[in-house]
């Protein structure tokens, strides 16, 4: 075990200080790159990703242009800097990758208006610039806010939070769901992310992937919405925000 | 690139429109697996699954390496998986599909990551020798389901499988023939089983073990992992229409139920496989009589 997190039974403080049901400092940015169509910049603690859509636009490959039954089809690159993490090293569990891409691509093409574009591609481009935890919460967030700024139609805004289980013991029954975990704790603690359509408690994203008892998942699961409901409200000033300048 | 030919819009209306009077085309009830088959293979560790129409085999090979520098202490563990063309037209040889990559992690995260299986006891000399455990995982046949047939494939296959028994002096380590020494049933800690549950009607309808027909037509799908103590190793949803969490409460009671039902099959058909394997028991083993005929007069 690398670290003790039993200190916070105590004080109730995280190791950076916060409480249970704190989300990390948000900052998010629309609109940071000219040369495409939408993008945006979004930092949750030290978590920082960087996300830029093409499209709704023809194909690579001519032989395939735009999905299946005259729907726009959504494709993801997930890219990591050689400095995002602890170690500078060449991702070797590239696997891991291809499934946050994949539940990128199948979160956002049943949740984009892609009737409305058929035979075309819509391309998000995320990069990772700093890896502290919540990757796959951070590059959704991203994701949602690139493919607002590029005017691409979607029904409500997904945005996704982490939540885990503080207890380290299996018997102990007190113990406090966590919200948003930074690195050190997603290594020692079961976590789960949660993706969910706006307002609406409606799950849209839900990967699990540490064993945890059957009961603690509730819990959690409740925590991780109620964290994408205030998430929404950050997002969403930060677009009215960006909306305000062109008024 | 090849793809699965498409459901016709005629066929993806009856099954839609059946599935909102309650029916399922095969008569199944929503929460129902189709038959499972679970036969053992004459060596050990060679698990076949039938789950309706999907077959999928699993065989698990051991080897002796090196561990790895930064974990000195464990056994190698790689679970491989392999789409033949053969089960589909859908599938080719060397260029993984998402379906295909979506296996491989789901079988990595409910079985290697969850600890299933103890790496430690894989280990024979801290840092210079251990054993490397390979699950192979080929797809026969693909009728739907395939992550919870390959579940019940590698953890039957783990759990058939012996390795061969080791002699350690000093440095020096020599791994003894199955003839030489009994060989050993691998460390188990637990036995963690997939259920895929399939929804329609924006989440309000879910179905247990989906044929291709039904996965073809689904709104999404969550990919539950259990053992039968009742823990969560794995849950997936990746995407699809977004359903209400506590219909997902539901879901995991339902799962670990069904993995009970499951686990409880495995064990049945190893105790058969044991039974077969060791016919007669002690008795026939220490019996002193040959397989002499005794009717013929001597001289």
């Amino acid at each position: 075990m690398p670290l003790d997190t039993s200190t916070y039974s105590l004080a109730l403080l995280r190791l950076d200080g916060r409480r249970w049901n704190e989300l990390r400092n948000i900052h998010a940015q629309i609109s940071t790159q000219a040369a495409a169509d939408g993008s945006s910049y979004l930092e949750m603690g030290n978590t920082k990703v960087l996300c830029t859509v093409t499209g709704p636009a023809e194909g690579r490959q001519s032989g395939q242009r735009g999905g299946k039954d005259n729907e726009a089809k959504v494709e993801v690159e997930i890219g990591f800097a050689g400095f995002s993490g602890l170690e500078r090293r060449k991702r070797k569990n590239d696997k891991r990758t291809s499934e946050m891409q994949h539940t990128l691509e199948t979160a956002y093409s049943s949740l984009l208006l892609t009737h409305l574009y058929p035979h075309s591609t819509i391309t998000l481009n995320i990069h990772i610039l700093s890896q502290d935890g919540s990757l796959l919460a951070a590059c959704i967030n991203a994701a949602t806010l690139a493919l607002i700024d590029a005017g691409i139609p979607m029904t409500d805004y997904l945005v996704a939070c982490t939540a885990a289980s503080s207890a380290t013991s299996a018997e102990s029954d007190n113990s406090d769901p966590l919200l948003d975990l930074n690195n050190l704790e997603e290594q020692e603690l079961s976590f789960l992310t949660v993706g969910t359509l706006g307002r609406s408690d409606r799950v849209s994203v839900l990967i699990m992937e540490t064993r945890v008892r059957m009961e603690r998942v509730e819990g959690m699961l409740a925590v991780g919405i109620d964290g994408c409901k205030r998430m929404r409200e950050i997002l969403d000033r930060v677009v009215k925000e960006y909306g305000q300048r062109f008024s | 690139m090849p793809q699965e030919a498409q459901i016709s819009v005629n066929e993806r209306a009856f099954i839609q429109d059946a599935l909102k009077e309650q029916l399922r085309l095969d008569g199944r009830a929503f929460d129902a697996f189709r038959p499972l088959e679970l036969t053992f293979g004459d060596e050990y560790g060679v698990a076949d699954v039938q789950l309706g129409k999907t077959r999928v085999i699993a065989r698990i090979s051991v080897d002796v390496t090196t561990p790895l520098p930064e974990r000195k202490f464990d056994g190698v563990f790689q679970i491989i998986t392999e789409f033949s063309p053969m089960a589909s037209p859908a599938f080719e040889v060397g260029r993984p599909t998402n379906a295909e990559v979506v296996l491989s992690r789901i079988l990595e995260k409910a079985i290697r990551r969850s600890n299933a299986l103890d790496t430690e006891s894989l280990c024979i000399i801290a840092g210079l020798k251990c054993f490397a455990l390979r699950a192979d995982v080929h797809v026969i046949d693909h009728d739907g389901g395939l992550i919870d047939a390959s579940c019940i494939a590698v953890m039957a296959a783990l759990q058939h499988f012996r390795r061969p028994d080791v002699l350690v002096e000093g440095e020096k380590a020599t791994v003894l023939s199955i003839r030489e020494r009994d060989p050993i049933p691998l460390s188990i800690l637990h036995q963690p089983l997939c259920v895929t549950f399939s929804y329609f009607e924006e989440g309000e309808l879910f179905l247990v073990d989906s044929n291709l027909a039904e996965e073809q037509v689904r709104d999404g799908e969550v990919i539950i992992t259990m053992n039968r103590h009742g823990e969560v190793c794995q849950i997936a949803k990746y995407g699809g229409a977004p359903v209400e969490p506590y219909a997902l409460f539901n879901l995991t009671s339902l799962a670990l139920q069904k993995v009970k039902e499951m686990s409880k099959f495995i064990q049945e058909r190893l105790d058969e496989d044991a039974k077969r394997r060791n016919a007669g028991g002690l008795l026939a083993e220490l019996s002193a009589e040959n397989d002499r005929p005794f009717d013929r007069p001597v001289g």
